[in-house]
């Protein structure tokens, strides 16, 4: 699944990334790389994706979210 | 001695407070040569010395992504900065240390600031900054841009880097880089490739990362079969990915051991359940803006006060230089033109000032990044950040505020596509006559016309937006969000009013001169002499009246409608004026200086112009280029000559076409 299909206040693990360059070196510098730990703080239709991970709280454009993959926690 | 420090950082790192801190009222805004990115430059003296200050454009890392950041990567590469000052935000270091792991291998001496110290200990983070800087080798300091007390620390931490001119230490960065396939094979290859500024190992991570311009240098330098001997090697995405990867577990390796924390869960603020609530965000949003709107009126009615105080002035002069018997032109040129702008100028630039002020507030302490994150889809559809719906809100009140508040738009494009469209925006000038001439001609129809006058505006931004979007925002702009919420910080207030001045003050002299070549002009073509023959812009307008006719507009209308784009208010003086013989000149700057209108005005207009004509009127003022100061405050936003004068031409030619479409659509109705 991919980052804009999660609900709210799941934590899931991402597990991959595709894009071109520009795409893959943005989501990179804000912190997203595979392996990272995200929490889903808000799933809006309509707004972006707003998501806490490494101490940061993240706003993602759905349309953006739909390259980054991830895997669900179970809590 | 004298030394040039950079200022680099992510977005939200506390870099502009730093730099308005250190600089004051000692900066320069340009833009970098040749391109459209803004140069922000400044000095300080310290302990006697003189240090320059860059302010390298906004970017999240040394990637070539946009010209913001080939930009800020250039001048490092240069040379021309003695050491690089890197921000991070002690508060998320993990994340926000990336920029540092990106710079490793430029070969430009820096030192590390970990900022927001304060943030970071009220979250339970305690972090040891001398353990951080043996294992990089370079100066590192825990420091907070709103405490005055912590500047002396940063001065010493300078000092030290200016003077061990120290590198971060890459190789343990670089042992996770050998990991990746590919890595050895590269930098093999090029390693007899020398580029200045660059060491072998960064150029191999931006050839893994597929950077356009890394990759366009190889190319010059390498011969073909090695090229594609490495185009092969980085096929696909996987070498950029395993390459951000390297980066995050060389950052953890860095602070572990170094920083202690409690695990706080993450949660939103009441304030920011309100902003990104799915129903109520957006009223928050417009409720914030127009709340700060208000809020700029209070410091910007002193300086308004003294706009008018000089127009008492004037008055006083001009009664007592026509008493002493002086010329009327140089009366005329002393009083109309010289003081009667700079009166004008005066009372715009206190709401400048107070925009400045308030939004620059809101920028600061976070608001503008919820703003940004609620309009995010809606203004997307125009190809702008969410930020840009700040400007429009505010150009309801002020066009030049609006242009003053698009500067925290960080793309140029943006940004004057923001301003382009905001001219669209019915301003308080507008809205002080379209009702009044509405309802004289209309009655209770008026409100009808209030109505097709906001559902023109929205078209018209949108077909705005289409026309000047293509070549204003790149396909690559278009990109949609992806960016940080930073936490609400304390404002720096001494930073902030200095830099409020210091733009408040640019803006000053800029528009000055504009407004006073722009009046100037008006008034001389609009001179009748002292034998009170037409002007020249009379004998224009006359001249001109079989096609002005077709637009709507006789004459007199049609010259109303051209001092309407000096400045609104100078409409219905120019109409009254014309239509009860009197001189369009004099007309002009009275109704300028918020003179009284005719007390038979509603006689006068009902007894001359048709409705049909009065309704071409009405449109064509309403979206004609809002004012002189506002085009001159365009000018000062987007620095250049070619855009303003772009977008000049193209609010006049599409009023006068939305004046005619509505007068021939009048001409159906009555």
């Amino acid at each position: 699944m991919n980052l804009g299909e999660l609900k709210e206040n799941t934590e899931a693990v991402v597990s991959g990334i595709s894009g071109d360059a520009r795409f893959i070196s943005r989501i990179t510098s804000i912190g997203l790389t595979p392996g990272c730990r995200v929490q889903i703080i808000k799933n809006d239709r309509n707004r972006p994706v707003l998501l806490y991970s490494r101490d940061t709280m993240i706003a993602v454009n759905r349309k953006e979210c739909a390259g980054i993959t991830v895997s669900e926690v179970r809590k | 001695m004298s030394a040039t420090i950079a200022l680099l950082g992510q977005p939200n790192s506390g870099k502009s407070t730093l730099f308005n801190a250190l600089t004051g009222l000692r900066q320069h805004v340009g833009n970098w040569p040749g391109k459209t990115v803004e140069k922000k430059e400044g000095t300080f003296t310290h302990k006697g010395d003189t240090y320059s200050v860059a302010d390298l454009p906004g970017s999240y890392s040394m990637s070539a992504n946009s010209d913001e950041e080939v930009i800020t990567r250039d001048f490092i590469a240069s040379g021309k900065a003695d050491v690089v000052c890197i921000l991070a935000d002690s508060s998320q270091l993990e994340r926000s240390l990336f920029m540092l792991a990106d710079y490793a291998g430029l070969s430009a001496p820096c030192f590390l600031v970990l900022n927001m110290a304060d943030v970071a200990k009220e979250r339970g983070k305690k972090i040891d900054a001398k353990k951080i800087e043996q294992k990089l080798g370079i100066p590192v300091m825990l420091f907070s841009a709103t405490d005055t007390k912590s500047y002396d620390a940063f001065y010493a931490t300078l000092e030290r880097a200016l003077k061990e001119k120290s590198h971060i230490n890459a190789a343990a960065l670089e042992a996770e880089y050998q990991k990746i396939d590919g890595y050895q094979d590269i930098r093999q290859q090029i390693s007899n490739c020398e580029i200045p500024g660059y060491t072998p190992m960064w150029l191999t991570v931006k050839t893994l990362e597929h950077d356009k311009v890394v990759t366009a240098k190889l190319k010059n330098a390498l011969p073909d079969e090695i090229m594609t001997q490495i185009e092969r090697q980085i096929k696909g995405s996987e070498t950029a990915i395993a390459a951000g990867e390297c980066k995050f577990k060389w950052i953890d390796s860095i602070l572990n051991g170094a920083v202690t924390e409690t695990k706080t869960k993450a949660a939103l603020g009441r304030l920011d359940r309100i902003y990104t609530h799915k129903f109520w965000g957006k009223p928050a949003v417009v409720l914030t803006v127009l709340l700060g709107l208000l809020a700029s009126f209070i410091p910007a009615l002193p300086v308004m006060g003294v706009g008018s105080g000089v127009d008492a002035l004037n008055a006083v002069i001009r009664s007592s230089m026509l008493g002493a018997g002086a010329p009327a032109f140089l009366t005329g040129l002393l009083c109309d033109v010289l003081i009667q702008s700079l009166s004008y100028v005066i009372k715009m630039l206190g709401f400048v000032f107070g925009v400045t002020l308030v939004f620059g507030l809101l920028e600061e302490i976070g608001v503008m990044a919820r703003i940004s994150y609620v309009f995010d889809n809606t203004m997307g559809k125009l190809g702008l950040q969410g930020k840009s719906v700040m400007p429009f809100l505010v150009s309801f009140g002020c066009t030049m505020g609006g242009a003053a508040g698009a500067r925290v738009i960080d793309n140029w494009g943006q940004k004057v596509l923001t301003i382009a469209l905001a001219w669209a925006v019915p301003c308080g000038a507008a809205w002080a006559i379209i009702p009044m001439l509405s309802t004289v001609f209309f009655g209770a129809g008026a409100p009808l016309v209030i109505v097709a006058l906001l559902l023109v505006m929205l078209l018209h931004m949108w077909i705005t937006a289409k026309i000047f979007g293509r070549k204003l925002v790149k396909a690559e702009d278009k990109f949609g969000m992806i960016m940080e919420l930073p936490p609400y910080h304390k404002p720096k207030w001494g930073a902030l009013m200095r830099y409020v001045f210091g733009r408040t003050k640019d803006t000053f002299f800029r528009v000055v001169k504009v407004v006073l070549l722009v009046c100037g002009i008006f008034w001389l073509l609009s001179y009748g002499g002292s034998t009170g023959e037409n002007s020249i812009l009379e004998k224009f307008g006359l001249a001109i009246e079989p096609v002005t006719k077709f637009f709507g507009m006789p004459w007199q209308l049609f010259l109303a409608f051209i001092a309407s784009s000096v400045g609104k208010e100078g409409a219905v003086g120019v109409i009254t004026a014309l239509y009860s013989g009197g001189s369009i000149g004099t007309a002009f700057s009275e109704a300028m200086a918020g003179g009284a209108r005719a007390a038979n005005l509603n006689e006068l207009l009902l007894a001359n112009v048709s409705r049909p004509e009065a309704l071409a009127f009405i449109f064509a003022i309403t979206f004609n280029l809002p004012c002189v100061v506002a085009l001159a405050a365009t000018y000062q936003e987007i620095h250049s000559v070619k855009w303003t004068a772009k977008i000049a031409l193209y609010y006049t030619v599409s009023a006068l076409l939305l004046g005619c479409i509505a007068y021939h659509a009048g001409l159906l109705i009555w």
